[in-house]
Parts: structure tokens; C-alpha cells; sequence
């Protein structure tokens, strides 16, 4: 399908056919604002897209809302489901009001931006990228996290930063629990400085003192190193 | 006979083998990790026979008639699927990662299996740029733990395979000691280099059925509804797990029996996790037909086929397509008596190897050493899978003509008979001489 560009082209998520391919076309046409209204939570919204273009949901999204981005702004007015922006590789979303389960998971990069809360498995097995909660997260945020910044304004559930590998997680409230392996460390000054830095490009004024989560390594390695140990099975 | 310095003693409780397990245990303080497949004995294909045409049937001629072998998977729903993924043969090669298999082991496989008109798989570890450019087909496997998992990379595919359990270690999640995670390998996961990778057996985004249901649109509109999504699943609870598989709306189902193969599994998973394919295949099909889904969705099914004949069982048994992992590998030269020294320092020899865990194969399949991987040359060893393909579907072709089918997938169940009580109760068939089906009735039993 070929579409000419428009200043702003506006979707109505009721007549839904293909709209992820429509928004896609758009973009490729030369549109760089969509405004989709009456997504009425409806899942798959915003999956696959890439930039440059922005595109709006007027109102509530529900599972997977810029999965896969590779390059889109993607801003929801209002509260998204499970896995958005999930193994988003590139690009921008902002939430406005709260996420729920597995946000961000297995991003690569890119950023996302909660203004509310978010619930559990938030940026779990997340490969890169930031991703910024004004609010709280629920259990086992960080799960796995491979590498980035998982920030959360707010408080931090169960199992924060379980079985971490290399990323980081920064949380200014209160930590109900450390999952295994996670041990919290003092940032420099220097990294509070990045973590704030990118704070302030998001619009989010303030100190926080951050608490700085990373890998203990325990689980990293089984306990023999040494490759003999492999033969005697 | 001595066995690593251990005697067989007469007892079958703490046979030398059990001795030597709680020995290493003892000093390991850890349970034990390998590659390969299951050591305990399960009642085989070769437990069944064929009846080929005699009086009641008109065999085909065997070198001159043809027998069709075309497989189409994904091809059950034409508005969701656009290119449903057509294989010249019902045999394509099973996931298996880069990172357990070394670049040119993957190159070859791709080259072997593209020859023989079939597909290969990516596995755990994300598309290697060079597998991709050695394969016509390429499935592309999503593990929970989503290793360099790209919107590119899913477009490049030509089908998309959730990973949601393996027969070798069902419940469990991917394992990749340390001595392979290479700098290559560990780029492509985003893994710290040389770290003992264990990875989470449940996806990051959903849990149940009804939450997969809305991943695999996802997946379909991220892709443009071009390529099938299957599933694949451990065989376990086999009826529930494929009828609840088929409500997700899924294109095709792989089961992977308990005899499938991995580069590394806890030995306690292997050998007492998941039940043996024989027993899967036939409860997997009835299942599928209970919900009125055949035609619309295949049955792919793996683990430990070894030749021509155990497809044709698996498709007499009511499978689609099947998948090979280890039977591939043999045929690239996994277990072949050269390198004989290198086999003695792992404390093994040909025929005995087990030891891809430790990413020191002797004739360089599953490995990422430099210097090991030299020893599979691409070329050479894709022609080696190729013509090891050949050959299977001879053998498969071979025995369907002789039952008289002029193609592979009308093999049926009434095509076979039992040579052993328990082959009989797992799949339904008759008894061979006395037409008497142990098992469940509505496998034909009574
Ligand atoms: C070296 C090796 C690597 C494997 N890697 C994966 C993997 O990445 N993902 C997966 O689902 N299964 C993996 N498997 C299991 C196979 O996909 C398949 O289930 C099994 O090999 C089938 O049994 P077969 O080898 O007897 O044919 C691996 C198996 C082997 C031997
Ligand atoms: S020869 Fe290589 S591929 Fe075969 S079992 Fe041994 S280590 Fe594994």
C-alpha cells in the first residue's frame, strides 16, 4: 500500500485492519506524526515499527505496545499491558500512566519512560538501552539483566535484580528485597551524574540518591573453574 | 570390564557406573552436566516393522515409480501465513545454537540441509550472518532468554519457533558452559565473556496460553504475516500440552521426545525428564484431530531419529515432518575415529562421545576453538549432510514404496505392527502375528 506523506496522519484503532502496516507505510511514505485515537487497550499496537516518526495513542494500550521497535516514538497518553517496548532495539516510548508485567523485557536499546508505576519482571532479560520508572516496580524487576540502566524513581519489589549479569539497576526509594546474587554498591558521583543526566533529558527534575544494584557474580560460574572438573560425567 | 579404573561389581543397585557418579559428585559438590542425549534404554522404533504390500496391497516399483516426499508446514492457514515453509523432504534440521555448534559446523549444516531442499534452524543464540547466508530456509528459534533477538533477524527467517521446552531437559532452560562463551558468543548474547550461562526457562513477557496467543500476533504483525510460528514443546504431558498448544494459534507443533539431544543438560534431567517420543506421537496427532486442527496446523516431531525408516515410522504414526539433531551431526563427523588423542584427553573415544559440553570436540563441531573448528570444512561437510539426507530419504522412500504409497505421508499406523508389549501400549499398533493391541482403546486397544 502507498501513502503520500502528511503533516500528522490520524488512525482510528476501531477500524483496526493492519494498522501496525499502515502505520509502517506512513512512516516509509514520509509521515513523521501518527495519532492513533480509540486504541481502547487493545494489544499489538505500535509492534515493529522503525523511526523516524512519532506516533500517539490517545488513551490506553494493551500487550506488547512498541514491541520490537527498531526506531519509532512511541507515546501512549495513557496506562499499557504486558511487554511493551519489549526486545525494542532502537527509539523512544513513553508510557503516561502505568505499565504492567515485563516491561522493556529483553530490550536492546532505546529508551522507555514510565511517569507511573510498573509491575513485575520490569527490563527482565533486558540487553541494553535505558529504561526510566518515575514511579515503583513490582518483583523480580531486572531479572537477568544483561547490560543498561533499568532507573526507578520509586520503590523496588521482591527479587529486585535476580541472577544479574552485567547491567545496572538504580532505585531511590525502598528495596523490599534483593533477589540472588544482586548486592547493592555506592555509585561515584560521575555515574549518579549520568543516571541524573539522563533523568533530566526525560524531564525529570530532582535529586535522588540512588542505590546502585549489581551482580555479586556468584552465579556466574559454577564453582569449578577448572576445565578437568567438566570430564568426569 | 574396567570402566575409568571402576569394575562392574555384580550388584544392579551400585553398579559402577552409580559408584562412579557419587564419587565425582562427592568432590564436585555439583550435580553432573553433559552433552549428547539419554543413557537410559526406552522401547525404540525398532520395536516396530512395516508390512509391506503382499496380496492385499500393490507395492510400487522401487527403483522406477516415484514417491512424493514434498512437505509443506504453515501451509494450514493461507490468511495468516503468507509463505508457509516448503521443504522438498519431511526432514529439516532441528535447533541448535550457535554457540553450542562452532561457525563452520553451522555453515555446513546449513549448506547440507539447503542441498537436500530443506531448512535449518538458528537455535538459542540469535542469526549468524554466515548460517543465514549458507541456508535457504532458516527458522529462526525464540528461547525466553531472547539472545540477540532483532525485528531484522525475525524478517530474515522463514518461519519463527517459540521455544517452550526441550526434550533433553524439559522445564529447564539453556545451558552454555563457560570454555564456549567466546568472544563471539558472548557479543551476540550480551553475555560477559567465558561466564557459565544458565538461562531462564520462562519467557519475559508472557505465562500462560492466553498470553502467548497475543505474542504470536504480535510476532505475525511484526513480520507481516508472512512466515508460520510453530511451537516446540517437550513431550510431557502430551495430550493437554498439544491440545492447549493449539489454541494459541500456532501453525505447527514440534514435540521433542525425551531422547533429544543437547550440548548440555544436567544429567538428571536427561535421563528421568520427559517421555520417549514412541509414546508421544500417536497421543500428539489424536490430539490435534480431537479439536478438528489437522491439516490446519502440523506435527513436527524429533529426538533420537536415526534413519530413513524411523521417519517413516514417525510419519506412519501421524507426524508431518521431523526434525534431526544428533543423526546431522553424526553425519558431519561427530563420534568419526580421528583425533583419536584428543577423544583420550577428554577420557573418551569414537563412538563413545558425549562431551559437547566442554567445548574441546574433538573433530570440531561443538566447539569455538579456533583451532578445532579448522577441522570441519564447510564445503565438505555440508556434502556430507547432504548426501546423508540422500540417503535417509531413500530409506524412507524406499520402505513407503514397498508398503505400497506413493507418498511419504500417507504412511498410517495400520501400516505398522508392534514387535514388543510396551511399542504396542505406546502407539496403538497391533501386535505383529497375533493383531492384538495392548493399550487404551482409543488407540485401538482391546
Ligand atoms: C549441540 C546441540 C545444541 C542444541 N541447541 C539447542 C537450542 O539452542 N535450542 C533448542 O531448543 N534445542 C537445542 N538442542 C536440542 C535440539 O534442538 C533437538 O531438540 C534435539 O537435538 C533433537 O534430538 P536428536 O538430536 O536426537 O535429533 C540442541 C541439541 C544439540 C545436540
Ligand atoms: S564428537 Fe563432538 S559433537 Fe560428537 S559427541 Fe563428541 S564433543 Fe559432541
Amino acid at each position: 500500500m502507498s501513502q503520500s506523506a502528511t503533516a500528522e496522519l490520524v488512525l482510528d484503532a476501531d477500524d483496526g485492519h493492519r494498522l501496525n502496516r499502515r502505520m509502517r507505510d506512513a512512516i516509509d511514505a514520509g509521515t513523521r506524526e501518527i495519532r492513533v485515537v480509540n486504541p481502547r487497550s487493545r494489544h499489538n499496537l505500535g509492534v515493529g515499527q522503525h523511526g523516524p516518526g512519532t506516533i500517539r495513542f490517545d488513551g490506553s494500550v494493551g500487550y506488547y505496545c512498541g514491541g520490537l521497535n527498531n526506531g519509532a516514538e512511541i507515546i501512549v497518553s495513557r496506562s499499557a499491558g504486558w511487554g511493551t517496548g519489549e526486545a525494542m532495539s532502537s527509539g523512544r516510548i513513553e508510557i503516561g500512566g502505568t505499565c504492567a508485567l515485563g516491561t522493556g523485557a529483553s530490550m536492546r536499546g532505546g529508551t522507555i519512560v514510565v511517569r507511573g508505576n510498573c509491575g513485575p519482571r520490569t527490563a527482565a532479560n533486558m540487553k541494553g538501552g535505558t529504561l526510566i520508572v518515575e514511579g515503583a516496580v513490582g518483583y523480580l524487576a531486572g531479572f537477568m539483566t544483561h547490560a543498561g540502566d533499568l532507573i526507578v524513581c520509586g520503590d523496588a519489589g521482591e527479587a529486585l535484580g535476580d541472577s544479574l549479569w552485567a547491567g545496572n539497576i538504580w532505585v531511590a526509594g525502598k528495596i523490599a528485597g534483593l533477589g540472588a546474587d544482586a548486592v547493592v554498591v555506592e555509585p561515584t558521583d560521575e555515574e549518579s551524574a549520568r543516571i541524573h543526566g539522563l533523568l533530566a533529558a526525560e524531564g525529570i527534575d530532582g535529586t535522588f540518591t540512588f542505590k546502585k544494584v549489581v551482580a555479586e557474580r556468584k552465579l556466574w560460574y559454577f564453582d569449578a573453574r577448572d576445565p578437568e572438573a567438566w570430564l568426569k560425567v | 570390564m574396567t570402566d575409568h579404573g571402576y569394575t562392574q561389581g555384580r550388584s544392579h543397585i551400585w553398579t559402577s557406573d552409580t559408584i562412579r557418579d557419587i564419587h565425582a559428585k562427592a568432590e564436585l559438590g555439583r550435580y553432573q552436566i553433559r552433552g549428547f542425549s539419554t543413557f537410559r534404554q526406552f522401547p525404540s522404533w525398532d520395536d516396530l516393522v512395516f508390512l509391506p504390500a503382499v496380496m492385499t496391497r500393490l507395492p510400487l516399483e522401487g527403483y522406477r515409480e516415484h514417491c512424493e516426499t514434498r512437505t509443506i508446514i504453515g501451509g494450514g492457514k493461507p490468511d495468516l501465513v503468507a509463505r508457509p515453509l516448503e521443504l522438498d523432504i519431511p526432514i529439516y534440521l532441528t535447533s541448535m545454537s550457535f554457540g553450542a555448534l562452532g561457525t563452520n559446523a553451522k555453515i555446513a549444516l546449513g549448506k547440507g540441509f539447503s542441498a537436500a531442499g530443506s531448512a535449518s534452524s538458528t537455535g538459542e543464540g540469535g542469526m549468524l550472518e554466515e548460517e543465514r547466508a549458507a541456508s535457504t530456509k532458516l527458522i529462526y528459534q525464540m528461547t525466553p532468554s531472547r539472545y540477540g533477538l532483532d525485528l531484522e533477524h525475525l524478517r530474515k527467517a522463514d518461519a519463527i519457533e517459540i521455544a517452550l521446552g526441550q526434550g533433553a531437559k524439559p522445564g529447564t532452560g539453556g545451558l552454555l558452559l563457560g570454555m564456549k562463551v567466546s568472544e563471539k558468543v558472548a557479543k551476540m548474547r550480551t553475555l560477559p565473556m567465558g561466564v557459565d550461562q544458565r538461562s531462564c526457562v520462562r519467557h519475559p513477557d508472557f505465562l500462560g496460553a492466553d498470553d502467548l496467543q497475543v505474542k504470536i500476533i504480535e510476532l505475525r504483525e511484526a513480520t507481516d504475516y508472512q512466515v508460520p510460528i510453530f511451537l516446540k514443546l517437550a513431550a510431557c504431558r502430551v495430550e493437554y500440552d498439544v491440545k492447549v498448544a493449539c489454541k494459541t494459534g500456532c501453525d505447527a507443533i514440534l514435540l521433542d521426545g525425551t531422547e533429544g539431544a543437547t550440548a548440555a543438560a544436567p544429567e538428571y534431567q536427561l535421563d528421568n525428564c520427559g517421555i520417549p517420543l514412541i509414546a508421544a506421537v500417536r497421543t500428539a496427532r489424536r490430539a490435534i484431530e480431537d479439536l478438528g486442527m489437522s491439516g490446519k496446523i502440523q506435527l513436527v516431531v524429533s529426538g533420537g531419529i536415526r534413519n530413513g525408516v524411523d521417519v517413516a515410522k514417525c510419519l506412519a504414526l501421524g507426524a508431518d515432518a521431523v526434525a534431526i539433531g544428533t543423526s546431522a551431526l553424526i553425519a558431519l563427523g561427530c563420534n568419526s575415529p580421528q583425533y583419536l588423542d584428543d577423544y583420550a584427553a577428554l577420557g573418551t573415544a569414537p563412538g563413545a562421545c558425549h562431551h559437547c559440553h566442554t567445548g574441546r570436540c574433538p573433530v570440531g563441531i561443538t566447539t569455538q576453538d579456533p583451532e578445532l573448528e579448522k577441522r570441519i570444512d564447510p564445503e565438505v561437510g555440508g556434502e556430507r549432510v547432504a548426501k546423508f539426507l540422500r540417503a535417509t530419504m531413500m530409506e524412507c522412500t524406499g520402505v513407503a514404496k514397498s508398503v505400497g504409497k506413493r507418498n511419504v505421508h500417507n504412511l498410517e499406523p495400520e501400516d505398522l505392527r508392534a514387535t514388543s508389549l510396551e511399542a504396542s501400549a505406546f502407539t496403538g499398533v497391533p501386535l505383529a502375528g497375533v493383531e492384538w493391541t495392548v493399550g487404551p482403546q482409543y488407540l485401538g486397544g482391546r
